[in-house]
């Protein structure tokens, strides 16, 4: 059966895949975001001149779809922050 | 118990909420309680425990329990028919001092029925900065007068010396002694509209009706979530005060009928005011939980009962007295609150039967701006910045946020317009409108938020002063949803006249004359011709921009809400010399995006 852990990532309990073109994030054992493209944009490279606050170290991560290149999650995060982990339970 | 007497018994407690609101603000001459809807009531059992949540600022509705019930365990035996108690201390059950609780008991024939609770927040406390909010105060003892609880009118009659009290320690008390006042009023419109219903149906058939009432909002709540997902959500916000950062982080889990909020890995607690106490953040996580998961379900202890929080002793959400909470309200509570958004958003989101439910964070950032200061009349002024109010809307999975469209915890905010804070303040408003590239880019975009500034105006004493308590500035806190960015962060500028130059008619920050400083804590001067600036920020957006439709997109060009290089370069949208969209462009904008994404990526910090 089908779950959604985020409109963007299903899972069957056993894989995570993109909701948009089904591509295998990895194990549902693990974080999904592990099978995701990460990176981190500085403010204002993410959002124009409006997010240009003038500090540096803080950033919207992105997880992006190996696949389709699907913005799957974003987080605001400083800089050695971990990611937030979201999941299901397994059974 | 018959159904019909329980539905009418049910909408009358509705309405007696609804007017003891109305008279709160009608009798009210504050603007923070009047215009930015500041407030909040609510009806309570005998035994202290929510029976009826009212609107207004949401957050106070588990609090103001516990003052009941903390005042139910001061003055046992001595409770007495037409009473009324004022309890503000954060460390017993209040948010911070400014908020004061007013808590009546409600007799019928002798017996101690219900209680009502209410607050506002006054016009001052007598904090060391005016206001109440006080970015300067370094423990509780330098927040203002703070009483775990008090008898304010004993059977009907004011305690004059209380009340002169209180008064002797406040600016502004004539303001002051008008927002008890319309506290007062409103506790006896509700125990008056109480008396009558119990009255009509008899005490046992509305004690019935109650006790019915909260199982029904527990039986209603727990069904939803079983009709939720299972899983473990998180989130995060950060909060900026004068270099340094505190971090807010939450783990809701949902197994079957329960919620559990745990807080643990947040940052201990600031020295700054920031910080918030246990039933304060009990109360922050609620304020969204309310409206997004119990819109239709009564909110009384019912809705409390499969809630559990766990958060950290000596932590930013359940500091150690004596920390500083007087900026509790918009700094940890509020995260809290944004930070409770967010996980019920993805929740919800992970739902295909409620995705339609889910929202990113709406206004997540609230700029406490207190002007203060001699005023065009002879007077004395001390108020809010309404604008704070005026908030922004998160996107949701089918639509664009609304702009400038309120907040969350509170479904009733608002701002004054101008001409009120004109009237009331030596000041001028040089613009006021929604702020360009403010709404969290996303298929579907946040709400924007706005942007203002204003100048001091024929002010007797050449100026006024404010408080601000503004942080915030460096971290964007109203996060996106399923791929959709946060909402700009806000942002606070001193511009500093040039000596010489001319006033003109500024209709932006860049066009105003002189030198910008950001500011954000502390206290400041608005004298001569310098000016403040503040945007306060947009909701979050909500999927993937390059998803959003090209023409909606457009529409926010010509609007003036985006801009065109946020078009191309975030929403991927090429636009011609007209306005409208080139089609065959755009899909290679997005394309180069896309590849973008993949070919080079940015490693993580």
């Amino acid at each position: 059966m089908t779950r959604y852990i985020l409109p963007t990532v299903t899972t069957d309990g056993i894989v995570c895949t993109c909701s948009a073109c089904g591509f295998d994030l990895g194990p549902a054992t693990a974080p999904w975001k592990a099978g995701a493209v990460a990176r981190d944009l500085p403010l204002a490279v993410a959002g124009g001149p409006a997010y240009d606050t003038g500090f540096a170290g803080v950033f919207v991560r992105q997880f992006i779809c190996p696949g389709c290149a699907t913005l799957l999650d974003t987080e605001t995060a400083s800089a050695g922050d971990a990611a937030l982990d979201d999941r299901l339970p397994l059974s | 118990m018959d159904p019909m007497t329980f539905s009418i018994i049910r909408h009358r407690l509705f309405r007696i909420v609804d007017e003891a609101v109305i008279t709160l603000k009608h009798v009210s001459g504050s603007a923070i309680t009047n215009e930015g809807h500041d407030l909040m009531v609510s009806l309570y059992r005998a035994d202290g425990t929510l029976l009826m949540g009212g609107v207004g600022f949401l957050h106070h509705l588990t609090s103001a329990a516990e003052a009941c019930k903390a005042i139910i365990r001061r003055f046992q035996g001595q409770i007495g028919e037409g009473d009324v108690y004022l309890l503000n201390d954060p460390y017993t059950a209040a948010l911070h001092t400014s908020d004061i609780y007013l808590v009546a008991p409600i007799h019928h024939e002798g017996r101690l029925v219900a209680w009502s609770a209410c607050f506002v927040h006054v016009t001052d406390i007598g904090a060391m900065n005016p206001g109440g909010f006080a970015p300067q105060a370094v423990d509780i003892y330098s927040e203002g007068f703070s009483s775990p609880g008090l008898k304010l009118l004993d059977r009907g009659e004011m305690r004059q010396d209380v009340l002169d009290t209180i008064l002797n320690m406040v600016r502004s008390p004539e303001m002051v002694s008008l927002d008890l006042r319309s506290m007062i009023a409103c506790c006896n419109v509700a125990r008056d509209r109480m008396g009558a219903l119990l009255t009509k149906y008899t005490a046992p058939v509305v004690d019935e009706a109650c006790a019915a009432l909260v199982e029904q909002s527990e039986q209603l709540f727990r069904a939803r979530l079983r009709a939720l997902p299972d899983g473990q959500w998180q989130s995060r916000q950060y909060l900026d005060v004068q270099g340094e950062t505190a971090r807010v982080l939450l783990t809701m889990t949902k197994t079957d009928d329960r919620l559990v909020f745990d807080f643990t890995g947040s940052d201990p607690q600031s020295r700054h005011s920031i910080n918030c106490t246990k039933w304060a953040a009990l109360g922050g996580l609620f304020a969204p939980l309310f409206p997004l998961l119990c819109y239709d379900i009564t909110w009384n202890e019912g809705v409390i009962r499969p809630v559990e929080m766990i958060a950290p002793e000596g932590s930013i959400v359940n500091c150690t007295r004596p920390a500083p909470v007087s900026v509790a309200t918009v700094g940890a509570i509020q995260s809290v609150n944004n930070a409770a958004c967010t996980t019920i958003g993805k929740m919800l989101a992970a739902s295909e039967a409620f995705r339609d439910q889910a929202t990113a964070v709406w206004h997540a950032n609230h700029f406490a701006i207190f002007k203060f200061g001699a005023n065009q009349r002879g007077g004395y002024s001390i108020g809010i910045l309404t604008e704070t109010f005026a908030g922004a809307g998160g996107a949701r999975s089918f639509a664009d946020g609304v702009d400038i469209g309120g907040e969350i915890p509170n479904p009733i905010s608002r701002m004054a317009n101008v001409e009120t804070v004109e009237g009331a303040f030596p000041i001028r408003y040089l613009f006021r409108r929604r702020a360009a590239d403010s709404g969290g880019p996303g298929q579907f975009r946040g709400g924007t938020g706005g942007e203002m500034a204003i100048v001091q105006h024929r002010a007797p004493a050449g100026g006024i002063d404010y408080v601000i308590s503004g942080k915030g500035a460096r971290h964007p806190m109203s996060e996106g949803l399923a791929g959709g960015y946060p909402g700009a962060p806000n942002k606070y500028v001193w511009v500093h006249a040039d000596a010489d130059g001319a006033p003109g008619a500024p209709d932006r920050l860049e066009t105003i004359p002189g030198k910008a400083e950001p500011v954000s804590w502390g206290v400041y001067p608005l004298r001569g011709r310098d000016a403040l600036y503040v945007r306060w920020n947009g909701g979050g957006g909500y999927g993937d921009p390059i998803a959003r439709d090209p023409n909606a997109v457009a529409s926010d060009v010509t609007s003036g809400v985006v801009s065109s290089s946020a078009a191309k370069e975030i929403y991927g949208v090429a636009l011609s010399s007209s306005g409208a969209v080139d089609d065959a462009a755009t899909s290679v904008l997005r394309a180069a995006i896309r590849s973008a994404r993949l070919a080079a990526p940015e490693a993580v910090q």
